[in-house]
């Protein structure tokens, strides 16, 4: 079978270039929006992915980690007493108002009060051992790299939180919050900061199981009983998409995410469209010729779509090695980035989807192919 | 009747036959009757001319008896086939099957090799890879490209691309040959050329060719020439024959 598809493509490479091109913006452009609102919003779960424990036990209703209200402290003995928990520890979460030494003003922070021991589950991904043990000194914290200039301050500096002292013991990476600041400190550095005299207890109690892989059946297991006060569990997966799914959709970033991702698809398809239809045009006689001797409409179609096909492969192959550069240099600038199995899937599909839109609108142009307009 | 060359004329049967036709384009409120109740056979294994002046409707007579288009009255017999009652698809598979096509431009995709545009269509002929291959090479053999078969259109001259259009017709053996103008954009060596291969393969091959054209060099080598104007058959000669065979028709 003579490719006439490819060689086409081939041969005249310029005439489809525009289409790659577009083509392959688009699949940029979406790779790199989910990208970064996959990293952007992932940070939001960080407390939960960035830690080692399979069940979460908070406040019932809870929308995401940084909006949590205090459980009563008895909740840990309860947990405990089921056989398939091997640990509990308390987390604390305050929210904190920052002055540094030098001029920032006031700085929104979100204070982590942790286990420091050195087998601690909080952020036990996310902190080097060392960093966790220096936090066990009083008035000790911990904050991200990506944050010190807005914080005022360097390893050794003074602040205060809530107008009680800290210091900056160390300095860790990753640990970037959204719409804030993450300040990491013991729990008993925590419960020093805390203005609030009502809120005694833990925000959360984080459970390490036996066996990781009954975090649902466990979770399920620990909910619903109110003899300590209100409260529920979460299996650590679950509470980690509900926290990405609130701030995906209840701020309106999700549906901001699908208008560009309409609106890239809309102009690709456009661009790529008008390309092949030019290029139908440019071949309409041959095509014509072809069909008056006797090849089916049906099989000119397939060559329009075929080519519609490897302009989208072309375009895709593009975008994906841009788009691979262009997330290790965020890396290296400490932007977050993330790109997960089912958002390179969606963006492949978001592709192709665009080049075979633009092939069926391509074949229409094969209407002109009429093999009677050649005589004359 | 008697032919000079009536043993390599096996059958005399018409392979086209036009019965009362009619044809008329409508632009705007302007109605142009182009085709007007003509009724014409034309014999198998024969290369016929049909000439006459620009709009005399050569052209739209080509496309109605090669299947192309519809005629709005009358009937068109081609190979025993009622054209008028197959529908698209059918159209499209008597002509796959029956017929070969050279058109004025050459029409050949840039990015084919001569070999290529050749061998396309057979592949859509449901033939062998091995036999669409061995009729592509003996085909463009026969016009004389065996040299340029890997070539593309860039870099063939005119001739040479009417040539390969030839041969992308010759290759599917077809029993019905149609011609518009295939030697207009030709120079006079070039022209000449074709018109041998023409004639060539109406002789050897027993198609039947049907060709358009006002190029006087091709009258000496037709079996039959029809002129047409208005939409109507002037004269049928036959250039070759005695002159009792020559018979004109009154318009």
């Amino acid at each position: 079978m003579v490719a006439l598809a490819r060689k086409t493509l081939i041969y005249e490479w310029r005439r489809f270039l525009p289409a790659m091109l577009a083509v392959g913006f688009a699949g940029l452009l979406q790779l790199l929006q989910i990208a970064l609102v996959l990293g952007i919003f992932g940070s939001t779960s960080l407390y939960i992915t960035g830690s080692s424990a399979d069940v979460w036990i908070g406040y019932p209703g809870t929308q995401s980690v940084g909006s949590g209200r205090t459980i009563d402290a008895d909740v840990e003995s309860h947990v405990l007493m089921d056989p398939a928990v091997q640990r509990v520890e308390p987390y604390i979460w305050i929210d904190g108002d920052w002055r540094g030494p030098t001029e920032t003003g006031g700085v929104s922070v979100f204070v982590s009060g942790i286990d420091p021991r050195p087998d601690g589950l909080m952020f036990s991904k996310a902190l080097a051992p060392d960093l966790r043990t220096r936090l066990a000194e009083p008035g000790a914290v911990v904050v991200d790299r990506s944050v010190l200039d807005q914080l005022g301050v360097d390893i050794g500096h003074t602040a205060t939180i809530n107008g009680h002292q800290v210091r900056v013991v160390g300095i860790s990476s990753g640990l970037r919050a959204l719409g804030g600041v993450n300040v990491l400190c013991s729990l008993d550095t925590a419960r020093q900061l805390n203005d609030d005299p009502t809120d005694s207890g833990p925000t959360y109690l984080v459970a390490k199981l036996r066996d990781p892989t009954q975090a649902d059946a466990v979770a399920a297991r620990l909910r619903g009983d109110t003899a300590f006060g209100p409260y529920t569990t979460w299996s650590a997966s679950d509470f980690a998409s509900i926290s990405v799914r609130y701030w995906l959709f209840d701020t309106g970033a999700g549906a901001g995410v699908l208008f560009l991702a309409g609106i890239v698809f809309l102009v690709g398809a456009v661009i790529t469209s008008q390309t092949l239809i030019a290029a139908v045009n440019g071949s309409v006689r041959e095509y014509a010729t072809l069909n008056a001797l006797g090849v089916g409409v049906g099989a000119l179609r397939k060559v329009v779509l075929e080519q519609a096909f490897w302009v989208g492969a072309l375009g895709l192959l593009g975008a994906s090695a841009l788009g691979i550069l262009l997330m290790m240099l965020a890396r290296s600038q400490d932007v977050p980035v993330v790109l997960n199995l089912p958002a390179a899937l969606a963006c492949i599909i978001l592709v192709m989807g665009l080049a075979a839109v633009s092939g069926l609108a391509a074949m229409r142009a094969l209407r002109r192919a009429d093999p009677a307009t050649l005589l004359r | 009747m008697i032919h000079p060359v009536t043993a390599t004329e096996p059958m005399r049967t018409p392979a086209l036959q036009a019965d009362g036709i009619c044809k008329a384009f409508v632009s705007g409120h302007q109605r142009t009757q182009v085709l007007d109740g003509l009724t014409l056979n034309i014999d198998a294994g024969e290369l016929t001319l049909i000439s006459g002046p620009s709009g005399c409707g050569k052209s739209t007579l080509l496309a109605v008896l090669s299947g192309l288009q519809k005629v709005d009255s009358g009937r068109v017999q081609a190979l025993g086939s009622e054209l008028g009652q197959l529908d698209l698809r059918a159209l499209e598979r008597f002509r796959l099957q029956h017929t070969g096509f050279v058109f004025q431009g050459f029409n050949l995709f840039p990015a084919l090799s001569a070999f290529e545009q050749v061998e396309l269509p057979l592949n859509h002929m449901g033939l062998s890879r091995d036999e669409a291959r061995r009729r592509a090479r003996s085909s463009l053999e026969e016009v004389g490209l065996a040299h340029r078969m890997r070539l593309r259109p860039s870099e063939l001259s005119g001739g040479e691309k009417q040539r390969v259009a030839i041969a992308r017709a010759l290759a599917k053996e077809p029993e019905l040959l149609f011609a518009d103008e295939p030697t207009s954009a030709l120079d006079a060596a070039n022209g000449q050329m074709i018109i041998d291969i023409l004639h060539r393969i109406a002789r050897t091959h027993g198609t039947t060719v049907l060709c358009v054209s006002h190029d006087p060099r091709l009258v000496v080598h037709a079996d039959r020439v029809l002129a047409m104007e208005d939409g109507r058959i002037l004269s049928d000669q036959r250039p070759h024959a005695s002159l009792i065979d020559n018979k004109e028709i009154p318009s």
